[in-house]
């Protein structure tokens, strides 16, 4: 049967507009790497970077082999049980451009985790786990909340208790999942030498580059315009009971609705900081801008801009308190990841059952049809059904990531491939573990380094 | 949604007599035009969704440009004041995102109104309307940080940070969007596209993407910034020879130029706004796509010329090949190509890049002379090559793409081109306005901030380095020993580097970025 010319047309839009969504969200890994290159000490630069290289490289075998097909093989509301090496891809419901989208997600998870554990942890229990987080903890959870069949997801025929759990970019399905697998491994590998002095105190280490910390922070910036907006995964659907109006509204409106949300967690988080270390910090405000855009990926495509600022705001005051939280219980995260990605997409998801306005759920979730009615925000007079939803989320990803890779980093701690001797941590993983340094520094001081000093040593 | 032009549209009445008196007629009638209806529907629904993705895509590219702005300011400053510039740069577009939300977009497209300012959509209320959708606010949000970005580069490295916040919400949520008004609203009394009254001298000044309404009024707040506070400490010695104070990474420089160079790529094709137009004119394959590509070209075309002639001069006027100059002739040849990049010629974009390289060592030679200091050239570039923009689109504007672009027909266009001198009098107007309403607000306030001791930073701090005394410790940390944070002992509750110059600076290699 021949494809119809405004079948054609419209595929074609979309599947543009879903490959260029997926090179942003690829970018992000650029960005993160940056982040994390810049975060940590000059002696260990060259393993955070590789570490990041690794979960895309290998993420992207696992993602392919079997972790779409346990997130998207719609059979079962638990996992996937087809496409496994994207057998019968394309399909009438997937094609590759999805894939794509989907792997660039896969492969951000396991960044965040190793954010947590930088610094200390070997190689080898990295190959490992990043391979398991990506190819299967993850995709589980995806399962759940981006499936057709997912028992968790909205799309659902009968969703969870009417509504299903609404994190349209996931706030959950990436960022906490990301967040509590590094809460994990950080508790069990114990912070990194010197963090703490032997009164508890904590020593602040910090960061050897912060040009790379704020270049990181403006490509993910950048990068999270595919992220969320692009998880309408179609830009060609009109609303029906609309003359002008389409997914291209929605995905503009989430575009805003993401600034927004990460403006306001900037500013806030620069004012807060001021006001408790006595200084405006970059790093700070670099962290509080993403961990705004962690907490409005949950709700982004449904719930009004003001509410955006809203959601930011709290954001700023949610990493600012965990990270004080850490400090007191001596818990050691490089990149503050399991306070940002953990708790801030935590609150993301609690931020969207308050806030979610109706028409936009149905538009994201309905395509905008009429007559459709959802539970949406408790606060815009929506009910308890979402919001207890956002909740059961909340539980059941920090139950199935602690369930899961908690064992499997008690495992590799029991077996003494997790963390790196105090002698290889004192050096350097750099030295130690991966030929050498970054950097090199000019020891020779002879040697001109201006264009005068040149021409006075030729004798000009 | 079909206009009643369409060849698409279709009424019970006009359809029922052709197909006779009988009984079906009228259901046939009815049946054929609800077809057409239908199929003009997804016409406008496919045509909504290409032209919202293309200009989304192009609002994430001009974004990108605060990235590119970021490492060139960082790379152009000295290493002690690295997390200040770019801590600038991260607010310019958070805090620009909150006052453009909240009131800047009003005052620039809130149609209907006045000439002058704009008046609705505060906080977006009541929007999307029929003209606008989000993918258009956050395209002109996207602008909007740019130009305060701008500005901060006049100040680098001794303005104080609670000024800096001032001038950048007042400039980005108010100057800024009053000029934009002007000269983008359909209801701007200078906008060449104006619906709701006469077009200033029948033309309108044609600023297509903004080297006046972007980088001039960015240049011109720089420039007064600049002057009221003063050249940094040793820059001009005690003879008046200037000093070079050379920022601390080349890396960064060309890293920033080129995300820019991507960026604009957004910046100039994106100002469309639309790329699903046919314009009935030239064959069936040509229409707005083909003159989005053209602005691609003009931009690249005098952002090449305009940096081999820097090269080539630079090598002339100091005697070797200079990177870092090289780069910004680059950026001011883009600058300059901003202001007629749609409705020009390739080859003239060439002439316009070549003139911006001179125009940039030129107003370079003037600010020593003046002994004037602005650490990234930023109102010599963005100030200077813009009004060149502005003067060159006068000059070379050809008529059959004004028209394209702005409607109509023999619409006065560049005066090299035959289309006489009206639109070169109408950039010239608007050229000092601009100068004008930028002087009139941002001087004021920043000669406020300094009479109140909030613009400049104390001579103590700026030796220091702002990073050390402000922003709670350099930006570079390369080995242990560096950071001062793990000396030894016991620590004070808030940790503070104690030293009072940076201990062993570090030395940069080719390798570090």
């Amino acid at each position: 049967m021949e494809v119809s010319w405004e079948t054609s047309v419209t595929d074609s839009i979309n599947t543009i507009y879903l490959l260029f969504s997926a090179y942003l969200v690829f970018v992000m890994q650029l960005g993160f790497a940056m982040l994390c290159a810049g975060s940590v000490r000059a002696k260990n630069a060259m393993n955070i970077m590789l570490t990041n290289v690794v979960d895309a490289v290998v993420g992207s075998i696992s993602y392919y082999l079997f972790g779409f097909a346990f997130a998207f093989g719609d059979s079962n509301p638990f996992i996937g049980t087809y496409y496994f090496a994207l057998k019968d891809i394309p399909s009438s419901s997937y094609d590759y451009s999805y894939f794509l989208y989907q792997w660039a997600f896969a492969i951000a998870v396991a960044g965040i985790t190793s954010g947590s554990i930088a610094e200390r942890t070997q190689f080898s229990a990295y190959l490992i786990f990043s391979f398991f987080l990506t190819g299967f903890v993850y995709p589980i959870v995806a399962h759940w909340m981006w499936s057709s069949s997912g028992w968790l997801s909205p799309s659902a025929t009968s969703p969870f208790l009417g509504s299903g759990a609404i994190d349209f970019a996931g706030s959950g399905v990436v960022h906490l999942v990301g967040g509590v697998a590094g809460l994990w491994g950080s508790l069990i590998e114990g912070p990194r030498v010197g963090r703490f002095d032997a009164f508890g105190k904590a020593v602040p280490m910090r960061g050897h580059n912060a040009t790379l910390v704020v270049l990181g922070t403006f490509l993910l910036w950048f990068g999270w315009f595919g992220f969320n907006p692009g998880s309408f995964d179609k830009i060609l659907v009109s609303y029906p009971t609309t003359s002008d109006q389409g997914n291209w509204t929605g995905v503009g409106r989430t575009a805003v609705t993401t600034t927004l949300a990460g403006s306001t967690a900037g500013i806030v988080t620069l004012f807060g900081r001021r006001l408790l270390v006595g200084h405006w910090d970059a790093l700070d405000v670099c962290n509080g801008v993403i961990g705004g855009f962690v907490a409005i990926t949950s709700g982004c495509s449904v719930v009004e801009p003001w509410a955006a600022i809203v959601c930011g705001f709290v954001a700023a005051w949610v990493l600012i308190g965990l990270n004080i939280v850490a400090l007191r219980l001596q818990f050691d995260d490089p990149l503050e990841a399991t306070q940002l990605h953990g708790g801030c997409g935590a609150w993301g998801l609690i931020f969207t059952g308050l806030f979610a306005k109706e028409d936009f759920v149905v538009q994201a979730y309905d395509s905008g049809a009429s007559g459709v009615s959802r539970p949406y925000g408790l606060l815009m007079g929506g009910g308890w059904g979402l919001i207890a939803s956002q909740v059961v989320e909340v539980v059941v990803i920090v139950g199935w990531v602690s369930a899961t890779m908690g064992p499997l980093f008690y495992a590799l701690y029991k077996l003494k491939i997790l963390r790196i001797s105090m002698d290889e941590e004192m050096a350097g993983m750099d030295i130690s573990s991966h030929g050498g340094y970054a950097y090199t520094g000019h020891s020779d001081e002879n040697h001109p380094r201006f264009y005068a000093d040149y021409m006075q040593i030729r004798g000009q | 949604m079909a206009s009643a032009t369409s060849p698409l549209t279709c009424s019970a009445s006009d359809l029922a007599p052709l197909l006779g008196a009988t009984a079906n007629a009228t259901a046939a009638a009815a049946f054929l035009c609800s077809r057409f209806t239908a199929i003009s529907d997804r016409f406008v629904d496919t045509s909504y969704a290409v032209d919202n993705t293309y200009l989304l895509f192009s609002a994430y590219l001009v974004f990108a440009m605060q990235l590119g702005f970021a490492m060139l300011c960082a790379g152009s400053v000295r290493a002690k004041n690295t997390m200040n510039i770019m801590l600038t740069n991260v607010l310019d577009a958070a805090a620009g995102g909150i006052s453009y939300y909240l009131f800047g977009y009003a005052f620039a497209f809130g149609s209907p109104s006045n000439g002058f300012i704009g008046k609705h959509f505060f906080g977006l209320k009541e929007f999307p309307s029929p003209l606008a959708d989000y993918s258009f606010f956050l395209y002109q949000w996207a602008f909007a940080i740019a130009a305060a970005g701008i500005t901060s580069g006049s100040i680098a490295e001794r303005t104080q940070f609670v000024a800096y916040l001032i001038y950048s919400s007042f400039l980005t949520g108010f100057v800024y969007p009053i000029v934009s008004h002007w000269f983008w609203s359909g209801d701007g009394w200078a906008s060449p596209a104006r619906t709701s009254g006469p077009l200033l001298f029948s033309s309108g000044a044609i600023d297509f993407a903004g080297s006046g309404v972007v980088h001039m009024v960015g240049g011109i707040a720089g420039l007064w910034g600049a002057l009221i506070e003063g050249p940094r400490i040793g820059r001009f010695d005690r003879s008046g020879r200037s000093v070079a104070l050379r920022g601390h990474s080349a890396s960064l420089v060309v890293l920033g130029s080129f995300l820019l160079w991507f960026g604009w790529y957004g910046f100039n094709p994106g100002s469309f706004l639309t790329i699903l137009k046919a314009y009935g004119t030239g064959g069936d394959y040509y229409g707005q796509w083909s003159a989005v590509g053209r602005t691609a070209v003009t931009t690249t075309l005098a952002g090449c010329t305009a940096a081999l002639t820097t090269l080539f001069s630079k090598r002339l006027l100091v005697g070797h090949w200079t990177v870092t100059d090289v780069c910004n002739g680059l950026l001011g040849g883009f600058a300059a190509i901003t202001s007629g990049c749609s409705v020009v010629e390739p080859w003239a974009a060439m002439v316009c890049g070549f003139v911006a390289a001179w125009v940039l060592i030129g107003c370079n030679k003037l600010a020593e002379r003046f002994k004037y200091d602005d650490p990234l050239e930023a109102a010599q570039l963005h100030g200077g090559c813009g009004a060149w923009g502005l003067l060159f689109t006068g000059l070379f504007a050809r008529g059959g793409y004004v028209d394209e672009v702005y409607g109509g027909h023999g619409r006065p266009h560049g005066l090299f081109m035959g289309g006489g001198g009206r639109l070169l009098a109408a950039q010239i107007v608007q050229i000092l306005v601009i100068a004008g309403w930028v002087t009139a607000t941002m001087g004021p306030l920043f000669y406020w901030l300094h009479k109140m001791k909030l613009l400049r930073i104390s001579g103590e701090d700026e030796m220091h380095g702002m990073d050390l005394t402000r922003h709670g410790g350099f930006a570079y940390a390369y080995t242990d020993e560096d950071d001062q944070s793990l000396r030894a002992g016991v620590m004070m509750r808030k940790v503070e580097p104690a030293s009072a110059s940076p201990i062993g600076q570090p030395q940069f290699s080719p390798s570090a970025v």
